[in-house]
């Protein structure tokens, strides 16, 4: 499953205008963030996953989830051992290994960084990149350059991802034993991958830009796409919906 | 050297791509694999070698079967040369990327100095050449020098000349066709190209969605026009010529053939 692919759909979040769409990730990523409960943050999660499951996301959301699950891991490994705050929970020979402290905040940020990401990353499944890249440019007037760079930057990541594999292939194919468990000799294979991996990205950089250049790159401003991205009422009622998340997560934690 | 025994293979279960397959290319053979795109060609070429497994049946390299033998060891019997060899090629200077498939199949130190000077002569490389700036063609036999200076029993030609223009096609191609005869190297060629196939392929596989639909010596299957436009393939114009020509031209294969006939034919006076 790739993790940044647009599923197609006709649900409400997919009928989203694009930039409310960006405009509501970060804003529930800000409420996941402000949010200083274990509890509450796994509701974010849970919430996330029910959202998800209205667009017909609910498998792409529970894979997501478990992918980010092993980013939370290592977090909450270096909280719990770095964070020394509250009583000792863990003593092995007289030596303090993690405090009640460490577990929360461990735990608490393992859960808020999930949260945070989670519709970030969904937001890929409901918005075409070009459909992103056009809004920001009409609706925000973001000049079209950096939309470009942000959209080419997604648009890249599955094209690396082949020639990266095309090329463990061919280094495969030359003798190379990338399954080998010595850690010293798998460090020393990062050249055979990077290198060629560099070079064709150097010359793809200079074909893309020679291509866009024919096309009139330099001459694009915010009045030259034809498709119209206009706000309508769930577009306020989103924003609507989320500002008062984030209220709520605030007066929550003045008050819990 | 190679053998598939009832080879099914897809990248999903839905779309197979390779159906039943079975096949023996016997030692010393330079064999050319042609086909429409989608056919298999390289597929069977990434079987043969171990970096895609048979979903159902067995591909055996010398005998060691792909399925228990690691990528990296099947290597060192099969010499693949991709079509893009900017995927290859990794060091810095070409001595280096010479030397580089040597090291990682465990080759000791002198020898690797040795047949490093031995591979940059025959292949007339620089080996201080740094391998990224030079033309594609120069870069294409840099990768080849690669793949030959480990003296593989078999080399894995996926559309070698791609990119070339004639004279580094022909230099590359008559190299590989050398090494065939004078030391007996296996080859298995894919190609487009048929000029390229009937000019220097010995035995012909055609295939057609994932199936053979013929397969024999070059000079017949050439000749087999049904099957080459049923596999969707465009049958080299000397061939289809003679064909055209009628019985009397049907020995005809290459180009000197075709003159001889013609001038038989005119000195007969008869008009084609």
């Amino acid at each position: 499953m790739n993790l940044l692919n647009y599923v197609p759909g006709d649900s409400f979040l997919h009928k989203l205008n694009p930039v409310t769409k960006l405009a509501a990730a970060f804003m529930y990523g800000i409420a996941a963030i402000l949010c200083n409960n274990v509890f509450a943050e796994i509701g974010f999660i849970l919430l996330m996953l029910l959202i998800s499951a209205t667009a017909g996301l609910f498998k792409r959301a529970l894979f997501l989830t478990r992918n980010l699950l092993f980013l939370g891991l290592i977090m909450f490994v270096i909280q719990l051992f770095f964070v020394r705050d509250g009583s000792p929970l863990l003593v092995i020979g007289g030596v303090v290994l993690f405090t009640t402290g460490g577990l929360k905040s461990a735990l608490l940020l393992s859960l808020r960084v999930i949260a945070a990401m989670l519709p970030l990353m969904l937001l890929f499944a409901i918005t075409r990149m070009n459909d992103l890249c056009n809004a920001l440019v009409k609706r925000l007037h973001l000049p079209y350059r950096y939309a470009f760079i942000v959209t080419t930057a997604f648009r890249f990541v599955p094209i690396f991802a082949t020639e990266f594999h095309d090329i463990q292939d061919a280094q495969k194919a030359r003798g190379v034993d990338f399954d080998t468990k010595n850690i010293i000799r798998k460090i020393g294979l990062i050249a055979p991958l990077c290198v060629p991996l560099l070079v064709s990205s150097l010359k793809k950089v200079d074909v893309s830009a020679m291509s866009a250049e024919m096309r009139g790159f330099e001459l694009r401003g915010y009045k030259s796409g034809y498709k119209e991205y206009p706000f309508a009422a769930r577009d306020l009622v989103t924003i609507v919906v989320l500002v008062a998340i984030i209220v709520a997560t605030v007066i929550f934690n003045t008050i819990w | 050297m190679i053998r598939f025994e009832n080879v099914n293979f897809g990248y999903s279960e839905k779309r197979p791509i390779l159906k039943d397959l079975s096949f023996h290319i016997p030692k010393g053979d330079f064999v050319a694999l042609i086909g429409a795109n989608g056919a298999g060609k390289s597929t069977i070429s990434r079987l043969i070698n171990g970096l895609l497994l048979p979903t159902e049946g067995h591909v055996y390299l010398n005998g060691k079967d792909t399925l228990k033998t690691p990528s990296s060891t099947l290597a060192r019997d099969c010499g693949f040369l991709f079509q893009n060899p900017d995927r290859q090629i990794c060091e810095n200077t070409v001595k280096d990327e010479i030397a580089f498939s040597m090291k990682v199949q465990g080759w000791p130190e002198d020898r690797i100095k040795e047949r490093a000077e031995q591979v940059l002569e025959t292949f007339d490389l620089d080996p201080e050449w740094f391998p990224f700036s030079r033309s594609r063609g120069e870069r294409q036999r840099i990768a080849l020098a690669s793949v030959l200076a480990c003296e593989p029993e078999l080399l894995i030609l996926d559309e070698p000349t791609t990119g070339l223009d004639y004279l580094e096609c022909i230099r590359i191609m008559d190299y590989v066709t050398g090494l065939n005869r004078e030391k007996g190297i296996t080859v298995l060629m894919v190609s487009h190209d048929m000029e390229l196939v009937q000019s220097y392929a010995r035995n012909v596989i055609v295939l057609n969605h994932g199936q053979i639909m013929g397969q024999g010596p070059t000079s017949e299957m050439m000749k087999n026009v049904d099957v080459l436009k049923k596999a969707r393939v465009l049958p080299a114009q000397i061939p289809e010529l003679a064909l055209r020509f009628g019985d009397e031209f049907k020995d005809v294969f290459n180009v000197e053939e075709m003159l001889d006939a013609l001038r038989k034919k005119s000195q007969r006076g008869g008009q084609v």
